[in-house]
């Protein structure tokens, strides 16, 4: 049996995960999303990635930035490499695409913040 | 002075570890012992307070660990042949006063600190006070300049452009029955001191003026003569006044050897190159005795001591406009007055400072056990002080020498060498007066030496430092900004320091380009939140100004980086 | 001289949410803000995790803040930015406040303030760390500063004092940028962040948590060179003999944040020693008539939804305002809880929906809220558990416990056996 905790919200439930045979039987979460998370956490992880990307545009070093859905877990410092090789030139809005099929997982880093809006 | 006494009365105490001998007019102490506290110990039985003939210190002490002094990284000729009239080693309170007087006249003057900043050792480290002249022995020559250097304080502040306030000092007794003798003292302190405003307050009175102060006091002494600056700004004001009238002053630049020949500095060798000045003034604070060692003048010796002040929020400030402390019965020998608690002249309130005997010139850590000591103390004085309202603490470390005395005189083997040594306590407020003396002194020694000397006629006393713009009614405040709209950008939050006010610090005479540097200056980093909003604000200002990534931009010294370069 | 109804200090979440809904209630408002762009704190939070309770989305902190700047611009309300307020006193009815910016000193009056001003960091002197004074201690926000909106690298190797929500989020993101962070110490035998930042912070990466450790001295001379840790005992006193020197380059501190409140002072507003922000009553208007506190000055918040909608009440509280006399209550938390926001109710406001925050003193599981009024039960909630680092937030009818003038309500946490 696993113990994990939840991170998919602020309440951070203890779950315990039991595989039994193909099937994962979770407790102790608060809600679906918990089950979910406690399925994935054991077979596939994922998690979510903020950083930062490099701009010339003056007056911002830096532009916040996030991927458009999850990652493989074991993918964090190869996205964290890619997007650390980009430089944004020109502005991007909020939601903008930074970085296509990031490393071909079929996800996007995207603009995060207003600064290079408008 | 009978060496004999001096000998059985150190044979008793330390077996034959130590031994005393005069020579060249000092008394030279040798040996070896473990302890330092045995070796400041033992000299002070060989010292006789104020005397003249001086203790030096050549005991070998187990557990003092010889530190190098520190020295700056850099290593240039920018100094290379200079020919100063003056030298000045120390740029210190002593330093500073003593090379703005001596812009008074046509001389070259060069002044020398190995930090990046002036008033980074004791001068920046003090509590502050400009104190009234307590306690001080006649014959002293804390005694001779107490009063005048006083008494010197309205003008020098007003001339120099840095607050001051005569806030008055309470000396607090919890013991009635002491109040005839202390009259008595107070009759006697004015015939002997010639200081008429001592009085005695009664603790209604005292109250009345200070209600925050404790309830156990009976009375006090009050000496309303006793005042408030803030002891780095006065020293950068004096520095600067002394270099828009003509005197240089080198910042990271330390004083390695010289060369003396017949009596004589013939040149000095700096990590900036050798310069061969006519004069040298030994300001060096705690390094006086290794500048007196170079120069083959070594007569006294310096035992530091360090003490470690707190300053409160503005909030505790608020409740108490003036300075106090309680009379302790016991007092330990050799130690200058104990802590106390003083409202700054920026509205904080500082506890300390405390006093700890230390070989280590430069180790100015802190300790908690001295704010809890310092506390437990000043609590008695006021007993709502908490050390919950600390925003910061700061360790300085003194420079006596065993006599306690301070050493204002010419070289007793070197002639074209002056001694400014020994200062510690209450040498904020005798500074302004000693540099007039060493003024005149080095004004005699370049006369006697063939070398003319003549009035700088365009000299000016009044430095006028930037706009302090919080201080300011609304109007000139507006004024101030409509002419430079970067003085209504704030970028410090506590202590409202605007962006026009840090490059204003930028383009001051001793432009000293770092975080801590235009702290000093303008205060952006001295309030509550130290400085956790503003740094990095300050820090790309100071890299725009200079126009160098903001990974150059250093918090002190050139080691001292805040960031390591741009993360991608 | 320009007038407004409702004048906002600060423009982070609380100032934003606040200015909108005095707005919303068609009163004449004004923000000010002291930096040059809107969203306050947010703008460095790169990180997501802000709007699950408000959108049901997991944002980032520029993200969210946007959401409400948009509106904020669409709504046309005006705002002075890069402007500091120096002074705010009481005149007539309402109240001048000094402004100072590019453009000079003025003065507005306001009807009401609405005071968003936010928290600041605690720092290394107000935790007895003694030492050197080198380069490389930052508190987690300056690091963030640092790190998020400066593109620098505070430190290469650090350690990292304090548990708090920042400091967690700083040991990933620091990791993430290539610093090697040696570990999170904290005096406390618990953790003081979120359990979901322990998780996915430190030990997503593998870094270390030591509970009861605290960081005691700080060395090096122009960098810090390293720092000397020790275990604490039950009252967080060092343990002598326990002393270890960790080399690195940085201290990071995450130790706590305080509410802003020296403007609130300044009006003469009564703070609560536990919470560090104004005593309010239940439309959070303080214990100074016309003048409004919210978000993080109010109390230090774990989630900004929260903030927000403190803000929105604040704010819409802040337009409907009259002077008149007020007859109110107090609601005392029992040494079980750390605080209760909001400490009184107006009797002659509407109470029946009062969102009542709480933190519990310590960790506790399966326990009772209980609240009595005058001594009977009125209200109980069962919690399976209740941890100091996250805030309990819970509507309750105040309106239907026949409050009157001189009742008290009493808030208390019973642990029950089976919870």
């Amino acid at each position: 049996m696993d113990e994990l905790v939840c991170i998919v919200c602020p309440r951070g439930c203890t779950l315990s995960a039991e595989r039994e045979g193909d099937t994962i039987r979770v407790t102790g979460n608060g809600c679906k999303r918990g089950a979910e998370f406690a399925r994935m956490e054991l077979t596939a992880p994922k998690r979510t990635l903020c950083t930062t990307v490099r701009t010339t545009i003056p007056g911002v070093p830096v532009l916040p930035v996030k991927v458009s859905a999850e990652i493989p877990k074991e993918k964090i410092f190869p996205v964290m490499a890619a997007i650390n090789a980009a430089t944004v030139d020109r502005p991007v809005a909020m939601g903008g695409v930074v970085l296509e099929n990031v490393l071909g997982l079929g996800v996007d880093v995207v603009a995060a913040s207003a600064l290079l809006d408008g | 002075m009978d060496m004999g006494k001096v000998n059985k009365k150190l044979s008793a105490r330390f077996g034959g570890a130590v031994r005393a001998e005069l020579r060249d007019g000092s008394v030279v102490l040798s040996g070896k012992l473990d302890r330092w506290a045995d070796v400041v110990e033992a000299c002070q039985l060989a010292a006789v307070k104020y005397s003249r003939v001086h203790v030096v210190n050549d005991i070998t002490c187990a557990e003092a660990k010889a530190q190098p002094m520190r020295l700056p990284d850099l290593r240039d000729s920018v100094l290379e042949g200079a020919r100063p009239d003056a030298l000045i080693i120390g740029g210190g309170i002593s330093g500073a006063s003593i090379a703005r007087e001596l812009s008074k006249w046509k001389l070259d003057i060069l002044l020398v600190d190995k930090e990046p900043d002036l008033a980074l050792h004791a001068s920046g480290r003090n509590d502050g006070e400009v104190h009234p002249g307590v306690d001080l022995g006649k014959g002293s020559l804390k005694h001779r300049y107490i009063r005048r250097g006083n008494a010197m304080y309205d003008e020098v502040c007003r001339e120099l452009d840095v607050p001051f306030r005569r806030v008055g000092q309470y000396v607090c007794f919890d013991k009635g029955w002491l109040r005839p003798f202390i009259a008595l003292y107070c009759l006697w302190r004015r015939y002997h001191d010639g200081i008429s405003d001592t009085r005695i307050i009664s603790g209604a009175e005292l109250r009345r003026r200070e209600p925050a102060l404790s309830r156990d006091f009976k009375f006090a002494v009050s000496n309303p003569s006793s005042g408030c600056v803030c002891p780095y700004g006065l020293t950068i004001a004096y520095g600067e006044n002394a270099v828009q009238n003509g005197a240089k002053v080198s910042l990271d630049t330390a004083v390695l050897s010289m060369e003396v020949e017949d009596g004589e500095i013939k040149s000095v060798a700096t990590n900036r190159g050798t310069v061969y000045p006519a004069l040298v003034i030994n300001a060096a604070g705690v390094f006086a005795e290794e500048v007196a060692r170079m120069a083959g003048d070594r007569f006294y010796s310096i035992h530091p001591r360090r003490g470690t002040n707190s300053i409160l929020d503005k909030k505790a400030g608020a409740s108490f406009s003036s300075i106090a402390s309680v009379m302790e019965a016991a007092r330990t020998r050799g130690r200058s007055k104990g802590g106390g608690i003083l409202h700054t002249v920026h509205d904080n309130l500082l506890a300390g400072p405390d006093a700890v005997e230390t070989w280590e010139k430069e180790n100015t850590e802190t300790h908690p056990e001295s704010i809890t000591h310092v506390f437990s103390k000043q609590q008695r004085t006021m007993p709502a002080l908490s050390q919950g309202d600390i925003i910061t603490y700061f360790t300085g470390v003194r420079a006596p020498t065993f006599e306690e005395d301070f050493i204002i005189e010419k070289g007793r083997k070197i002639h074209n060498l002056i001694h400014c040594a020994g200062i510690q306590s209450p040498g904020l407020t005798t500074a302004p007066a000693v540099a007039l003396d060493i003024e005149k002194m080095a004004v005699e020694e370049l006369r006697k030496r063939g070398r003319t000397v003549e009035r700088n006629e365009s000299f000016n006393p009044i430095r006028k430092g930037p706009p302090v713009l919080r201080d300011l009614p609304d109007g000139e405040r507006a004024a101030l900004i409509r002419e430079n709209p970067d003085y209504g950008v704030i970028v410090c939050r506590c202590e409202e320091v605007s962006r026009g006010e840090i490059l204003d610090a930028l383009r001051s005479p001793i432009c000293v380009p770092t975080v801590d540097g235009v702290k000093k200056r303008v205060r952006p980093g001295m309030g509550r939140c130290q400085g956790g909003f503003c740094s990095p604000l300050v820090a790309q200002i100071i890299a725009e100004f200079l126009d160098v990534p903001l990974e150059d931009v250093k918090k002190s010294s050139s080691q001292s980086d805040i960031t390591f370069g741009r993360t991608k | 001289m320009r007038t407004y109804d409702v004048t906002v200090i600060g423009g982070g979440p609380a100032g934003l949410a606040a200015a909108l809904s005095a707005h919303g209630e068609g009163a004449k408002t004004l923000l000010v803000e002291r930096e040059a762009r809107l969203g306050g704190i947010l703008k460095q939070c790169i990180h997501d995790g802000f709007g699950l309770v408000r959108f049901q989305e997991k944002l980032t902190g520029p993200e969210y803040a946007q959401r409400f700047i948009l509106r904020f611009q669409q709504a046309g309300i005006s705002c002075a930015v890069q402007t500091f307020v120096t002074r705010a006193e009481r005149a007539g009815e309402g109240f001048d406040v000094t402004l100072v910016n590019r453009d000079g000193v003025g003065t507005i009056r306001t009807k009401t303030l609405v005071l968003a001003t936010g928290c600041r960091e605690r720092t290394a002197k107000q935790v007895s760390i003694h030492g050197t004074r080198p380069a490389g201690v930052f508190t987690a926000g300056t690091a963030q500063h640092f790190t998020n909106l400066l593109g620098q690298l505070p430190t290469k190797k650090c350690v990292i004092l304090g548990s708090g929500d920042i400091g967690l989020i700083m040991a990933r993101r620091l990791t993430l940028e290539g610093a090697q962070v040696l570990g999170v110490y904290e005096a406390k035998p618990t953790p003081s962040g979120l359990t979901r930042n322990i998780h996915q912070c430190l030990h997503d990466y593998g870094i270390p948590l030591y509970l009861s450790h605290t960081v005691t001295r700080v060395l090096g001379a122009g960098r810090l060179t390293a720092v000397e840790v020790a275990q604490v005992d039950g009252s967080m006193r060092p343990i002598p003999g326990t002393e270890e020197v960790v080399e690195c380059d940085g201290l990071i501190l995450s130790v706590g944040l305080i509410p802003e409140n020296e403007l609130a002072q300044s009006l003469g507003v009564e703070l609560d020693p536990k919470t560090k922000g104004p005593v309010c009553d239940g439309q959070l208007m303080t214990s100074v008539d016309g003048v409004f506190s919210c978000g993080n000055a109010l109390h230090v918040n774990d989630l900004v939804d929260y903030v927000s909608e403190s803000g929105e009440l604040a704010g819409r509280n802040a337009a409907r305002y009259a002077a008149a006399p007020r007859r109110t209550v107090p609601i005392r938390p029992s040494p079980a809880l750390l605080y209760a926001v909001p400490q009184r109710l107006d009797l002659d406001r509407d109470n029946s929906e009062t969102a009542l925050y709480f933190r519990s003193r310590e960790v506790l599981d399966g326990c009772v809220l209980r609240v009595r009024a005058d001594g009977r039960e009125v209200f109980s909630k069962r919690y399976p558990f209740l941890r100091p680092p996250e805030i309990e937030r819970l509507n309750v009818d105040f309106s239907r416990f026949g409050l009157h003038e001189g009742s008290e309500i009493e808030l208390d946490i019973e642990v029950t056996e089976h919870g």
